[in-house]
């Protein structure tokens, strides 16, 4: 169907491109991009490609907007705060541009949707805010020769990497295992609330140039981004042929396998309430009070800590694990409770047997307990 | 053996903690090994965020002289090089 006179006064800018023009635009509306994430990538990402007519966005997100996600996740306002993100989302995006179609996923991402969720679309944009759900969205990509546009950020610093089946490598080529303790995201390291801006307008342009087939994309070629210099690099890097997914002889073929593990490991880890490790700290004999190893960085640990508590930053965990008396409760801490919950995996990966964390993290231990207490 | 150079060495955002927050370092060697050892002289605990007991980079992380990958620790680095230390990031 050619485009109607409304579309082609809303598109002209791009029309008057030669790289565009109307037969690009109609590429475009005929275009599915799905975005894992409506966060601080997704929001960005998501408006562009709602502005420049991409005729179906699917968003996949679980989370409900809170306060705190408004320095950056530009989707949403202030009334949308307690709302469902996609929702809310579905909302500005239909505002924003009432010709296309949008899709809420309102669900997490997980080896069992992935592949029913993801196979419905041309074009995937990572903007998850997990290591996990990064390695499974670049499995899911490679074993449906799905193109991924990825994007990940860190306090000042973004980078960002685009896989497209058969004509260059993925992300496993370039970091092939997660690490074993998670890395620290937003809500615990912090970020520049525009940082997401530049690197999801990143995201949204090699998502568009692979619709319309123009252009280059970042095929083998790290983008990095350095908001503090101000400066953008790039880094070359090749398909291996043992990457354990897009390789010669891949040992990921499902996705539950490259998932087992975790699955695995979330059995393991016993979860405390504020009030019930409280109560532990308060037994009478010394062999019967957990051990508390706090895993936040050192600058977190200065500004406020649990009695006692002994701070290994979660990045530190593995070479130090045998510091830790494996006759003792062990309980880690950190300030929202996701790092103390790989601490503990990686903890009882490592053969210590009583092992748990505080579900809520210090910010819980605040809310029921103590609430002087300072929580960087 | 080579001669030991300076080179400046570029630290990912997660791994600052252990350079007091700085972006960029200065370290000797003539090898990315030496410098990486250099380095946790004055940051301790860094290589072990990178190597593991194996001495093998780290599955989430990359090392780049320039802009050419590093496969092994024993390739060479020579005066005003920079090794790029990079990190996998989580965060969206």
């Amino acid at each position: 169907m050619a485009l109607s006179g409304t579309e082609l006064a809303r598109y002209s800018r791009h029309i008057l491109l030669s790289e565009i023009g109307i037969g690009g635009q109609e590429r475009l509306r005929a275009g599915r991009v799905v975005v894992v994430g409506a966060g601080g990538l997704g929001s960005p990402a998501l408006l562009y490609l709602a502005a420049a007519g991409v005729g179906t966005l699917g968003l996949i997100d679980c989370d409900s907007v809170d306060l705190s996600n408004l320095q950056r996740q530009i989707l949403y306002d202030s009334g949308d705060v307690s709302q469902s993100k996609t929702s809310a989302a579905q909302r500005r995006l239909s505002g924003l541009n009432p010709d296309i179609a949008v899709v809420a996923h309102a669900v997490e991402l997980g080896p069992g949707n992935a592949r029913d969720i993801l196979d419905d679309y041309d074009v995937v944009i990572d903007g998850s805010d997990r290591l996990g759900t990064r390695y499974l969205v670049n499995d899911a990509c490679v074993l449906l020769r799905k193109p991924l546009v990825s994007a990940a950020i860190h306090r000042f610093e973004g980078q960002a990497l685009t896989y497209v089946p058969g004509r260059g490598p993925c992300y496993r080529c370039l970091f092939p295992e997660p690490p074993l303790d998670e890395i620290p995201n937003c809500a615990q390291a912090g970020v520049l609330g525009v940082l997401p801006g530049v690197l999801g307008a990143v995201q949204a342009t090699e998502a568009i140039k692979l619709l319309l087939g123009a252009g280059e994309p970042l095929l083998g070629r790290l983008l990095t981004f350095d908001a503090l210099e101000m400066r953008f690099r790039e880094f070359s890097f090749q398909r291996r042929p043992d990457c354990p997914v897009c390789g010669d002889h891949p040992s990921i073929t499902r996705l539950e396998e490259s998932n087992a593990a975790t699955d695995a490991e979330a059995k393991v880890v016993q979860r405390l309430s504020a009030q019930q490790l409280k109560s532990m700290t308060l037994r009478s004999v010394d062999r019967d009070r957990p051990v508390i190893i706090d895993v936040r960085e050192p600058s977190e640990f200065e500004t406020g800590h649990l009695p006692g508590a002994i701070n290994i930053p979660v990045g530190e965990l593995a070479g130090r694990i045998r510091q830790l008396a494996p006759d003792l409760t062990t309980v880690f801490v950190c300030r929202s409770g996701k790092r103390s919950e790989h601490a503990c995996r990686l903890a009882a990966r490592n053969g210590l047997g009583k092992v748990a964390h505080l579900e809520g993290g210090l910010l819980a231990w605040v809310e029921s307990i103590d609430s002087s207490l300072p929580v960087a | 053996m080579a001669e030991s150079t300076h080179c400046i060495v570029n630290i990912a955002s997660p791994l600052r903690s252990y350079t007091g927050g700085a972006a960029k370092v200065n370290a000797r060697g003539a090898t990315v090994a030496e410098v990486l050892a250099d380095l946790e002289q004055r940051s301790k605990g860094m290589r072990f965020r990178i190597i593991d007991e194996q001495d093998r980079i780290r599955p989430h992380i990359c090392l780049f002289v320039g802009t050419r990958r590093v496969h092994s620790l024993a390739e060479p680095v020579v005066a005003n090089d920079e090794l790029h230390v990079i990190c996998a990031l989580s965060g969206g």
